[in-house]
This record gives C-alpha cells, structure tokens and sequence, in this order.
C-alpha cells in the first residue's frame, strides 16, 4: 500500500513538470508567427497596358560607366556585401506611413523605403531630390518641381508627377498620417502638367513649404495605394511597402528586428550597406550592452553622455558628434502670478548656470542655450543674443527691485503676501532632465525661490503641462521642464508656434504668453518672400525673446551616435537629424 | 461555477476600467509626436475614429463583444491586431517562464526538504540566509549582470531577444540559437524564484516534522527514507503545489523586468509598453489573457488539491 502510495505521488509529480515542460518545449520549437514580407521582385514586368511610359532604363545617370577588364589578371572578387546591424529602442510598427510609430527614429526608418521631393542635406538645407528643380514664385504661392526621369518604385513601375499629386490627394483626405496631412495644409491644388512636372498651388505665400513638405512627405505610388481604404489599419498581406527608396523592408518581426535590402536599381546609386538589420531593444542599457558585444553594428538612437567617452574608448567603436535642435528648457505659467511679471522671470534666466548644466549633467555633450531660443549654430541665429547670462546677483536685486522681499526673513522671498515656492513637475523617465531640474532648485534657492521637484510619469507630467494637448485647454502647473524635439527649432518659421498669443497660431505656445510686437513679427514672418528679410524678422523675434523670456531656454542636448567603424565607418551627420538617413547608407557620391 | 463567473465578470469590468483610470492620453500614442499640430478636427476624427468617443457604458458592452468574438482589434500604437501581437507573444513568455518554473521548482522543493530535513544544523541556516538574500536581489541587477559577465566579458552568450535576427537559421542551429537565448532569462528568473519555493518547502515540512503522527511512524520504528517519503513529503507537498499553481497564472503574464533586460519579446514586454503609451485595447486584451491564466490554474489546483490531499475530497 506504502509503495503505490508512493508511486502515484511520484508521477503525480513528474506528469506536473512534464505538462509544464511540454508548455514552454513544444512552442520552442516554433517559430513565432511573424509579420513576413516577401522580398517585392525588383525585376517585375509592368502591368501591361497599365502605364504609357516605356519600362524603366536600369541604372541611372550618375552610375559610372561599367570597368572592362583589358588586363589578362584575373579580376578582383566581388567585394563581401556590407550588413549592418542598428539598434533601436522600441517597436516602430510596419513602418508605412500611415503605421510608423514615433518622430524619431520611425520615421527615418520609413524614409528610407521612400523618397521626398528635396532631401535635407549635412548642412540640414533642403536640396532636390526625386525633384530635379524646384522654383518658387515670387508671391511663395506656386511651387513648381520637375522631376528625375526615370526613377521607378521597387516593383518597377515608374514614379511620375501622377504619384506625387495622389500623393498629396492621399495625405489629406486620409488625414490619419497627421504629419503628412498637416505637411499639405495650405495646398489649394496640385496641377499636373505631365510626368515630369508639378505644380504646387498654395491657399497663401509659405516660405518654408521646401522643408515642411517637400523634404518630409514620402511619395507613394498610386498603384498601390489607390485601393486602400483604411490606410491605418491596412496590413499589405503578402506585399510589402513599396517605395522609391534605397532599400526594401523584407521582413518584420514585431518587437525583434526589420530586415532591409538595398535596392540596387536606385536611382542615386546602389546603396553601400547591402542589407539592413535593425533590431529593437526594450531599453538604451540592452543595445549598449550588444554593441560591446559585436551582436550590433550602430545604435540609431543618441546615447547618454556618459556613455560617451566610456563607448569611444572601447575598439572599434566610434562616437560621432553634432548638432541637434532638440531643447532643455523651463517653463513656467506666463498668465498667473508672480510669472506674469517680466522681471521674475528675467530673474529666473539670470539665475540659471547654463554651463554648470552643460558640463555636470551633460558631461560637455551639450551646447549652452540661447535665451533667444535659436541654436547658436542655426543659420538664422542672432549673433547679438548673448548666451552667458548667469549672474545671480542681478538676478537678486532684480527681485529686491521689483518688490520681491524676503520679509519674514526665511530666506524665501514673498509675492502678494505668499512665500515663492513653487513645484518643478518633470517627467521622471528622462533621468538627465530629473538632473537638470534638480540643479534648477539649488540655482532658485540661491535667488531666494523656493522649489520641490515632482517627477511623475510621462502621461501626467504632459497632461500638466499641455493637457489633451491642445493649448485651448490651458495649463495645470507652476514651473515645469520641457523640450522640443529637433524638428519645432529646426525650421525656425514654426517660431510663431511658440510665442504667438492667438492660440490658432501659437499651437504650441504651453506658456500663456502674449506680445503685440511678436504677434505682429510672426504674421510678418509667415508672408516675407526674402530669406534676408526674414532672417531679420528672426532677429529681432529672438531679441524679444531673450528680454521677455515666454520660456527659459537652458540647453541644446547634441547628437552623439555610437559604431563600429571596422564594420561600417561612413555615417554621415544631418544637423538637426542625426545619422539615421539614406545618406548615411548611400556611398558619399550619391549624396547632395 | 458560480463563484468563477462572478470572478470573471469583475476582473474583465476592471480590465476595462484601470487602463481608463490612469492618467494620460492614448491620443499622443495614435497621432505621434505631432500631436499637438493637430487641428481640433483631425483630433476629434482620430478619438472617433478608435472609438473613444462613445460613452462609457458603449466602450465596456464593446469590449464584451470583443471577448465574445475573440477579435480585439487594432493596436492604437502599431496599428497591428491585437491577437496577433499576443498569439506571436505567447509562446516565448511560457518559454520562460515555464522552464524557470520547473527548475525553481525542483530546486526549491529539493533545497527546502533537505534545509527543513537538517534543521538547525550549519548547514540549513547558511542555505537559508543564502535564499534570503538572494530573493532581495533586484531581478533587473541581477539580469544586467548577467549580460555583462556572461556576453559582454565573456561572449559565450547573446545578450537580448529570443532570436538571433536575420540570421537564416534552420534546424538544429535553429533550436540551439532559441536555446542559447533562452539561457540567461531562465537562470534570472529561476534564481529570483527558487527561494519563495525553498521557503514555503521548508516551512511547510517544519510543521509537518512536528507533528505527532512523525514521531508515531518512527516509534514504530520506520525508517528514515520510510518517514520521509512516506509521511513527510506527502503532507508537505499541498502548499508547495499551490505557490507553483499561482505561479504558473501568473506566468503568463511573462515578466515585465526581465524580458525588458533582455529585450525578450514576450507578453511582459508588450504589456509594459501598452501601458507606457495607453494603448487601451491592447492593455485589455492582454490583461484578460492574464485573468485567464489566473483562473485556470486557480481551477487545476483545485483539482489537484483532493489527489494530493484526501482529506480535501469533498465527496
């Protein structure tokens, strides 16, 4: 009895971790279902009768001539293909326009299946791209492009002025791809006048349509797109994104890795890495790790500056460095006491140690920010706005000045019968603005305001400071931190977002801030045909700016991308972008 | 039956109503990072067009329509179908956490009889502090320093994800590669799970050396073995099997730390990223999938219970 006893708890126990183990075994074996595209055929026929343009020429025109071997040595073997492999932190989903996920890096991912118009170049300015000329009228309203001949999407069909204009017809009534749409916004018509040419009528003059629009939307071909309904939600079973760009995606594996091939009938030349692989971390720490390892080639993300000199250091690794428009700043609540007063908040700006952030908490891989807003190395910036402006003791009696004393002598100073102590609100995830922040109390203690810093989570910390993201809904803080990403400061036209006190046009102005003169700069601003002209107007907007403070900007956080340079070393630095482009994959002849 | 429909309908109404409760707003997540150059009818088009402008009541008699016809639809973030994303999630989660159940299951129960079996001795209390302070280490250190010993000093192992991608790998090469990935995963979460198990094992087979029915058997003079397997680990085991049965419910739920160590793209993953950008549905699909386990395996250690323990057979 004893032994049967024994026995049936002993398989009781055994069938137990067999069920368990036959779990986690039997699914190894298999492979997870992923989302698998198959290589589009780059040699596909054109439909027939489908279009009236003769098949595409392969090659194009700035491919050298073929070698031919006159010696009788033996030729050179063909030389290894090039695979890279990047890291990203984070899924950016099938990676067509309308289902990328985020700004940075999903949509330079997307960009390189694709092709805009222009194409920013290293120095950031925007030159021709699938265009081969651009002109603009006088008035800014007509933008007209001619386009290179002879450039096909990877199925082999042709890419025409037809594609461009359903382009632009797609983005705005499928106004889900928001970047897209608002890319369009103004567009009154786009008039076809063949293949090649394209004209772009506009509602009213926009001077910066080259960089908002013509360099940013990806042209997609009607074909292939004109039976989509729910562009969103729409899978491309069995296809894939079919674009004009230098490489292919092949193959998706949601959260693990995208596989891109060149495509090698591209028409700026066949890219230099033949095969793409970026693989998706759930964190920054996993892709440093792998590429100490060698298991990754780059890391398409910026890294810490701590990791800086830690990752250079490493062989064969290599950081490179430059300039990114994206901001550290603070803002504070511009419509309510005592932040309505221009003079706390030029008190505020005095007070801030900007090198002492750049150097402590960036390590040196930042660019001390310009009260005026504008990157130093902006072509557009005001050389007359000084950027060393810390001095605490015109800071001290600024306040003492404007009736700001400490009466009660606790060292805080009092504003209509309140102690001016206030709460810092940050987002607790990014850990170097939880520093800066953190900074930021001692450098407002010393001018005797009080703060606390109150590190939430992302969601709560934006609904604070932009609830529902709309400005018409007004804010629910005191003091927050804050930064743009590249894009808002690059195009330095989207300025009046910032600063203009009608809410339709200051969609981005978080403060509540208000100016006659700025109002009427912006409106200027949007309608000045001449580049020098408006390079003034942005002048004279950044001297406002640095005199009344709407927000106080602290620092420009630079660009600093890690790789391996025995595996891939010719990356190339868009200013304001980084290197995650088609021009870092394209040998540099094919560049602009 | 009664008492896990009432179980069922309160975990699905607050799987519906935590992810509506958290602050924030999925719409950042839908439109992207220019969101706020939306026009206030492209915002209005894109909450309707997802379904979040419909009352409440109308989202939560939706979300049992979902559940009936197991379609869940799209993620907000990746506009993919949600199914997809947690059928193609499933098998790498169990993958680990059911190898790491197994081996800190044998661990703890084997560590835990032995530790209780030479109570008191040098021996059982160094094993215990060691338990102790291994439970308090933090799996995500624990993790970190996996990788940097064993991948970034070593190289013997990769450092992330359940796969070596892009590499084309057949057969066996396949399997070894699944394998190889799966090592410091399972050793994390088998090293943070041991001690639970060693310690309910020890505890429980304390109480059941103190019991009169012990010293019976070995005045009647049966043998150490006889008293061990015979009395001891039969009453013993009952506990043990329900800390493995919650586990094992849990394990579904994968482990959020750990597979973000690793970059392993497990369930975890994908529910520490939904909550991240307030990707409702996919957050409500993936906590009924959770709720399910829970209760399944609530249910198998109910059924266990009477072959374990007779004295739980209620006929």
């Amino acid at each position: 009895m004893q032994r049967i006893k024994r026995l049936k708890w002993t398989v009781l126990l055994v069938v137990l971790a067999l069920v368990i183990v036959g779990c986690g075994d039997g699914d190894a074996e298999e492979e997870p279902a992923a989302t698998t595209a198959a290589a589009p055929a780059t040699t596909a026929a054109p439909e027939p009768g489908d279009q009236e343009e003769p098949a595409p020429e392969p090659g194009d025109q700035e491919e050298p001539a073929p070698e031919t071997t006159t010696t009788t040595a033996a030729p050179a073997p063909p030389p290894e293909p090039v695979t890279v492999r990047a890291a990203v932190t984070g899924d950016e989903g099938t990676l067509t326009p309308y289902t990328y996920i985020s700004g940075f890096p999903g949509w330079n991912l997307l960009m390189l299946q694709y092709d805009s118009l222009m194409q920013l170049d290293a120095a950031g300015v925007p030159q021709p791209w699938l265009a081969s000329s651009v002109n603009v009228s006088d008035d800014l309203t007509e933008w007209s492009v001619t386009l290179v001949e002879g450039v096909t999407f990877h199925d082999g069909e042709p890419l025409t002025s037809d594609d461009v204009a359903f382009s632009v017809e797609f983005y705005t009534t499928n106004p889900e791809a928001s970047r897209f749409a608002r890319d369009f916004r103004g567009v009154a018509d786009v008039v076809v006048h063949d293949d090649y040419n394209v004209t772009f009528v506009l509602e009213s003059a926009n001077p910066g349509f080259d960089v908002v629009a013509l360099a940013d939307a990806p042209i997609i071909p009607r074909h292939i797109w004109e039976s989509v309904e729910l562009p969103s939600e729409h899978q491309f079973a069995g296809g894939t994104n079919i674009g004009s760009g230098p490489y292919m995606l092949t193959e998706y594996v949601d959260s693990q890795s995208y596989r891109f091939a060149a495509n090698p009938n591209y028409f700026r030349g066949a890219p230099a890495v033949d095969e793409l692989v970026v693989i998706v971390f759930a964190d920054d720490a996993g892709a440093q790790a792998a590429i100490r390892t060698g298991e990754v080639d780059v890391i398409f993300e910026r890294i810490p500056p701590e990791q800086i000199d830690l990752l250079d250091a490493q062989d064969p690794l290599d950081v490179i460095l430059g300039p990114e428009f994206a901001t550290q700043m603070i803002n504070y609540d511009a419509s309510i006491r005592p932040f309505d007063d221009v003079a706390v908040r030029q008190a505020i700006n005095l007070a801030m140690d900007r090198q002492d952030f750049v150097d402590t908490v960036y390590l040196g891989a930042a660019t001390v920010g310009s009260p005026g807003w504008i990157h130093p190395g902006h072509s557009v910036y005001n050389p007359g706005i000084a950027t060393d402006v810390y001095d605490p003791a015109a800071a001290n009696a600024l306040l003492e000045g404007a009736g700001y004393a400490d009466t009660d002598g606790d060292g805080v100073r009092e504003f209509d019968g309140q102690p001016m102590s206030f709460e810092i609100i940050t987002n607790a995830s990014d850990s170097l603005r939880l520093r800066i922040a953190e900074l930021t109390v001692e450098m407002l203690a010393a001018i005797g305001i009080e703060t606390e810093v109150l590190p939430v989570d992302t969601g709560v910390w934006e609904n604070a400071v932009w609830p529902g993201f709309d400005v018409n809904n007004g804010r629910n803080y005191q003091i927050a931190m804050w930064g743009w990403s590249p894009p808002v400061q690059a195009d330095p036209l989207r300025l009046p977002w910032l600063v203009h006190s009608s809410l339709d046009r200051g969609f981005l102005n978080l403060t509540g801030y208000g100016n006659a003169e700025m109002d009427e700069l912006s409106e200027a601003l949007a309608v000045e045909p001449d580049p020098a002209e408006r390079k003034a107007i942005l002048g004279r907007m950044q001297e406002i700016i640095a005199e009344d403070l709407p927000f106080v900007l602290l620092l420009y956080p630079d660009g600093a991308y890690v790789y391996d340079s025995s595996v891939y070393a010719d990356w190339e630095f868009i200013a304001g972008q980084g290197i995650v482009s088609k021009l870092s994959l394209l040998p540099p002849s094919a560049r602009p | 039956m009664a008492q896990y429909s009432v179980v069922v309908v309160v975990a699905v109404t607050l799987n519906f109503l935590l992810p509506r409760l958290m602050p924030g707003n999925p719409l950042a997540l839908i439109a992207g990072v220019d969101v706020g150059m939306l026009t206030p009818d492209q915002r209005a088009d894109i909450v309707a067009r997802v379904g979040l402008d419909a009352p409440l009541w109308l989202q939560y008699f939706r979300y049992w329509g979902d559940i009936f016809t197991g379609d869940f639809g799209f993620s907000f973030r990746s506009s993919r179908p949600i199914v997809d994303m947690i059928w193609e999630r499933i098998p790498w989660t169990l993958l680990i956490t059911g190898l790491s159940l197994v081996v800190s299951a044998v661990v703890g129960v084997l560590l835990g009889a032995l530790s209780a079996w030479r109570r008191g001795t040098k021996g059982d209390l160094s094993m215990l502090s060691g338990m102790i302070s291994v439970e308090s280490l933090p799996s995500f250190w624990l993790g970190m320093v996996l990788i940097s010993l064993f991948a970034v000093q070593w190289g013997l192992l990769p450092s992330f994800g359940a796969v070596t991608p892009a590499s084309d790998l057949e057969g066996w090469a396949h399997v070894w590669d699944i394998i190889s990935h799966a090592i410091m995963p399972v050793a994390a979460l088998s090293i943070v799970g041991t001690p639970g198990v060693y310690m309910t094992m020890r505890y429980s087979m304390l109480e059941t050396l103190g019991e009169d029915y012990i010293r019976t058997a070995r005045a009647k003079g049966a043998g150490e073995r006889r008293v061990l397997f015979g009395h001891v680990a039969r009453n013993t085991i009952a506990p043990v099997i329900t800390v493995l049965a919650i586990r094992l419910g849990f394990a579904f739920g994968g482990t959020v730390i750990i597979e973000t160590v690793f970059s392993y793209p497990g369930l975890g993953r994908l529910v520490f990223e939904a909550v991240a950008g307030r990707d409702y549905p996919v957050m409500q699909a993936a906590f009924l999938v959770f709720t399910a386990a829970v209760l399944v395996a609530n249910l198998l250690a109910d059924l266990l219970y009477p072959l374990i323990d007779p004295r739980t057979r209620t006929s």
